[in-house]
């Protein structure tokens, strides 16, 4: 069959070209189709992570093409470890990242569990806690600021009505201790759905044999859980914290939309912050040496994690 | 260790009827083992009696208690399963330590590890402890699975073909060891296999299913001498017993339909001519198979015999089994 094939490609190939490629090597004809995408990974990350690398020691700015560029060395580097709006920043983003992940590990795997329970409509269920994941976090964001409108927010309200506090009282978006968990919020919201999801793929994927079998050898439903189901489920979990975590590291567009980073600087992110200095301020040379610096500690982090993974995974 | 009893055991998946009425006894210290082919419910009489799956009616009782609503971790059976069950990402130390570590056992720490170790080195997997249980061959996973069933001492040991897997060598040392374990310990066992010497040696009783229906109960030897029906009989006897038209042999019972003869039950030398077609060398058994009136015969002969196809062979039958139309044995007293 692959030699009929063969041959109908061959006659479908233009006679110069054909002769061409059958002149070729099994190992040039690889280079020739993997070559393309080298060389569009190159052009496109390799190159510009090279280029900012080298930015990152010059005073450059990019609304200035014309002036004199410096070699100014570490000065950047020393200028952004040194500023105390920089650890602000990492802590907020710290913040965000920790309690978003905590609540939505916890509320996903719950969730998870729930719809992983056979119950009827538990289909229904799953489509209905996904919505929010599907929509656009511009629209989340903007939705999610009438939500917090002390006067006519839905969320004031609801808050208002367990706590018995007064929901004009206070401003989620506007109060200096509450933005920080306005945006966790809004996150968890959003996000939780895909942690959900991952968790149910691995809830699935543990056969209900291995449970008949526990059952056989005595073990509770609480020691199932803990000795069979959270083992199982953990290399999922860990699976999608490390996406939940690289992708709110990057956090953009949401907390832009819902509270611009304020009030003040308190829910500056250091995206957020990446963005100002370099869009906003135009010195570029600075703004690299800031996302060397970020991408060092991603990658950093990450690779220890993946690490942590691949161990809980082969255990 | 304890006696089991099955009243009038009903199970159905849907419109397949899995199990129906079955009774029987598992007396305490016995080793019953069920035969049937496949899917003929043997795994659903286990499930049932475990606790895993709930009948449609009929009665379980584990010593003497009806267990209708009890869990299986409250019946105290152990299970091996057809396909193991291992717990996958335990090693094979802690999946033999699982059932040990039940918080109902309260078994401290040294102990199972000495009671792992002493199950690991019978069912020679002791080598294997640290391994991932993924990380071991289907024989071993098998024997892992045997092994955590045998560090308790459950009310009854339920064993879904423990030994289907492993090579020739091995099965019959587990085998030997399985036996030996259940005499010294009078474990009550329920046993399915397709193994005709495993069901003949290990056997204190066999209970035969057809289509979830128990056809027969006896010890193996009432089984293989006097079974009530023709599909009793093509379940034990290698090579199975021959089934031929009670018509082709003189001397056959009024009602007689079928003569069953199995390779003891032809005696060559005397009687009518039958054409030799093949001869087939086991090692252990010679089996000769014949062409007698046009009806295909398969018997046993001697390892060193000078016969060869085409050679022309009489036989005759000697202490047959007869079975009527509807291939139910006819007793002998009745002939
Ligand atoms: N969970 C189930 N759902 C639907 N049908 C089932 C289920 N379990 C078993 N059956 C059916 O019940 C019948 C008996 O199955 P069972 O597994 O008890 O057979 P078995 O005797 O163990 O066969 P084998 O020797 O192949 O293991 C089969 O027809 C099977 O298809
Ligand atoms: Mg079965």
């Amino acid at each position: 069959m692959s030699h009929l094939n063969m041959d109908s490609v061959a006659r479908a190939t233009p006679r110069h070209l054909s002769r061409r490629i059958r002149g070729l090597s099994d190992r040039a004809i690889a280079w020739v189709f993997v070559a393309p995408t080298i060389f569009l990974l190159l052009a496109v990350n390799i190159f510009p992570l090279i280029w900012t690398i080298r930015l990152s020691f010059t005073n450059y700015a990019a609304n200035r093409p014309n002036a004199e560029v410096q070699w100014i060395g570490l000065r950047n580097y020393e200028r952004i470890l040194s500023d105390p709006d920089t650890w602000a920043t990492m802590q907020a983003t710290a913040h965000f990242l920790f309690w978003t992940i905590v609540f939505q590990v916890m509320i996903g795997f719950a969730l998870a569990w729930l719809i992983n329970q056979k119950f009827r409509g538990n289909d229904l269920w799953t489509t209905i806690i996904v919505l929010p994941m599907m929509l656009s976090p511009a629209v989340v964001g903007n939705f999610w600021t009438l939500l917090y409108q002390p006067q006519l927010g839905l969320f004031n309200s609801i808050v208002g009505f367990f706590s018995g506090a007064d929901p004009t009282s206070f401003s989620m978006i506007g109060d200096v201790h509450l933005a920080p968990w306005s945006i966790v919020i809004v996150d968890t919201w959003m996000w939780t759905p895909f942690v959900m999801l991952i968790c149910l793929a691995g809830l699935r994927s543990i056969p209900d044999s291995i449970y008949e079998a526990a059952e056989c050898d005595r073990a509770s439903r609480w020691r199932q859980f803990w000795t069979i189901t959270v083992p199982m489920v953990l290399p999922f979990l860990m699976l999608a914290v490390l996406f939940r975590g690289i992708e709110n590291f990057k956090m953009f567009d949401l907390v832009v939309q819902l509270t611009g980073g304020g009030p003040g600087n308190i829910t500056t992110l250091t995206s957020i912050e990446l963005k100002r200095e370099a869009f906003e301020k135009w010195r570029t040379g600075y703004s690299s040496a800031y996302a060397v610096i970020l991408f060092v500690t991603v990658f950093g982090l990450a690779s220890i994690y993946v690490k942590a993974l691949n161990r809980v995974k082969d255990r | 260790m304890a006696e089991v009893v099955l009243r009038n055991l009903a199970k159905s998946f849907g419109t397949t009827q899995a199990v129906r009425d079955v009774s029987f006894t598992v007396p305490d210290g016995a080793f019953v083992v069920l035969l049937g082919p496949t899917g003929a419910g043997k795994t659903t009489l286990l499930r049932l009696i475990a606790g895993l799956e709930r009948p449609d009616c009929g009665e379980i009782m584990i010593a003497g208690r009806p267990v209708a609503s009890d869990t299986p971790a409250e019946r105290n059976v152990a299970m091996v399963f057809q396909q193991y069950s291992l717990y996958p990402h335990m090693s094979v130390r802690d999946n033999l330590a699982f059932p040990l570590r039940s918080p109902m056992l309260r078994t401290p720490e040294p102990e199972i590890a000495l009671k792992v170790r002493a199950v690991a080195e019978t069912l020679k997997i002791a080598h294997k402890l640290d391994n991932k249980a993924t990380a071991l061959s289907g024989g071993e996973m098998q024997r892992v699975s045997i092994g955590r069933a045998l560090v308790r001492a459950p009310s009854i040991y339920l064993m879904d073909e423990p030994l289907s897997s492993l090579d020739a060598k091995l099965r019959t040392d587990l085998r030997v060891e399985l036996k030996r374990i259940q005499t010294s310990l009078g474990a009550t066992f329920l046993y399915v296999t397709h193994d005709q010497i495993e069901a003949m040696t290990m056997a204190t009783h066999v209970g035969v299913l057809d289509e979830g229906r128990l056809v027969q109960f006896g010890t193996p030897r009432e089984i293989y001498e006097t079974p009530a029906s023709l599909y009793v009989a093509g379940r034990l006897g290698l090579p199975r017993m021959n089934m031929l038209p009670a018509a082709l042999f003189a001397g056959a019972p009024p009602g007689a339909q079928t003569i069953g003869l199995r390779p003891e039950n032809i005696v060559q030398g005397t009687g009518r001519p039958a054409r030799v077609v093949r001869i087939e060398h086991l090692g252990d058994q010679t089996r000769l198979h014949l062409v007698f009136d046009g009806h295909e015969i398969v018997t046993l002969t001697d390892p060193h015999t000078g016969l060869e196809p085409g050679d022309l062979v009489p036989i005759e039958p000697m202490n047959p089994l007869y079975f009527d139309a509807d291939g139910a044995r006819i007793a002998r007293g009745d002939y």
